[in-house]
């Protein structure tokens, strides 16, 4: 016998989503927490809100699990649920722009600016986060769209509601910008 | 420099391309290959940073889900609750009892649960799709059980898949008046073995 550890810890994807669409919830348990807290993330990024994310990403994985039938090929789960939370943040995006003109988030100021050279993977990484948070909201989300939820340009105008032009200029402002803030880094 | 409208980006001195080009260059995985971007040293640089700039952004991303283990537990708890309440057991399978009067039946979500459990607690061996083919919920009728498992690489397939086949039967025979006309055993997937194990 071998100890008690659960034997779908180190199952793949592949197999959990094989297992979920025969209605295993417990491989499907696995699957949220391997990749649910990511998105979670992405959605708080995306969406410039921390308090709605959680139901946003409890949502799109209660629709993926509504429609694991759909999922053509189980390996795919991941980049099948990412699009299901994409889809679900910008529906919320969408709900407040039409009830409010305040569209920005100003996320609070961070005082990493000129960082010290040290080499430190966390603070560059902590860097990153916050110069994602700098970036204009408009530029930051087709960035999100485009790096995270793998949307082509096309789609990310369809979701924005913007010119394939514009987002194509606003993802080249949020690279070059991204860039200069993270020289520091190099 | 002249500004035609908000969204312009003045050029960048790539000799002769444009960061937008290098990225969509960079999306098809730089092929079919480019000499004039390859061989020009501002371009490759760009490239590079690009591509850090995306490892980044991902990389930055993952470290904030990683920050805080219980972060998550909320909503995940909340997302299995709701779950389980409107889990699909699937057909009846039925179970006889010495008293006529008395009707029992599993579901067949459990009768799956039963073969992917027997499957799980096998060294070396996890079930992936489990399907019962034929009439589960007439007593007598020939069932066929069809698996898929991923096996992890030591003994030889074919006698894993047998030891496989094995457990389900016995299992399927002590809990359930199933008659097992085959079971098809897939291998879909060979792993490794892990670390530890014998």
């Amino acid at each position: 016998m071998t100890d008690d550890v659960d034997p779908l810890l180190e199952a793949a994807d592949a197999t959990l989503a094989s297992r979920a669409m025969d209605g295993d919830v417990q491989a499907f348990e696995r699957l949220a927490r391997r990749h649910g807290p990511l998105m979670r993330v992405y959605a708080a990024k995306l969406m410039g809100s921390e308090s709605e994310s959680d139901d946003v990403v409890q949502d799109a994985f209660l629709t993926g699990w509504r429609k694991l039938g759909d999922l053509d090929s189980p390996a795919h789960v991941r980049s099948w649920l990412m699009r299901i939370v994409s889809n679900k943040a910008i529906d919320r995006l969408r709900v407040r722009r039409d009830h409010d003109d305040i569209d920005d988030w100003d996320p609070p100021a961070s005082a990493v600016r000129s960082p010290e050279r040290i080499v430190e993977t966390r603070l560059q990484l902590d860097a990153m986060w916050s110069a994602l948070d700098r970036l204009p909201g408009d530029q930051r989300r087709c960035w999100l769209l485009r790096e995270t939820g793998d949307y082509s340009y096309q789609e990310i105008a369809d979701a924005l509601d913007l010119p394939v032009s514009t987002v194509r200029g606003l993802l080249v402002r949020a690279r070059r910008t991204l860039l200069q803030e993270m020289e520091a880094w190099r | 420099m002249a500004m035609t409208d908000e969204h312009a980006v003045p050029e960048d001195d790539l000799d002769g391309h444009t960061m937008e080009e290098l990225a969509d260059y960079l999306d098809r995985g730089r092929t079919p290959y480019e000499p004039s971007i390859e061989r020009s040293a501002a371009c490759r640089l760009a490239l590079d940073g690009m591509r850090r700039l995306s490892q980044l952004s991902a990389s930055s991303l993952q470290q904030q889900a990683d920050r805080d283990p219980g972060r998550d537990e909320g909503w995940i708890s909340g997302l299995l609750d709701i779950i389980k309440s409107e889990i699909r057991s699937g057909r009846d399978v039925p179970i006889s009892h010495p008293d006529g009067a008395l009707r029992l039946a599993l579901t067949e979500a459990a009768v799956r649960g039963l073969i992917r459990r027997a499957g799980d607690t096998m060294p070396g061996a996890l079930v992936g799709r489990c399907a019962l083919e034929g009439d589960v919920a007439v007593p007598g009728a020939p069932v066929r059980v069809v698996v898929s498992c991923s096996l992890t690489f030591g003994e030889p397939l074919a006698a894993m898949a047998d030891r496989l086949r094995q457990r389900i039967a016995a299992a399927l025979a002590e809990h359930t008046e199933l008659t097992i006309e085959a079971i098809d055993v897939h291998v879909d997937d060979v792993l490794p073995p892990t670390e530890g194990d014998a």
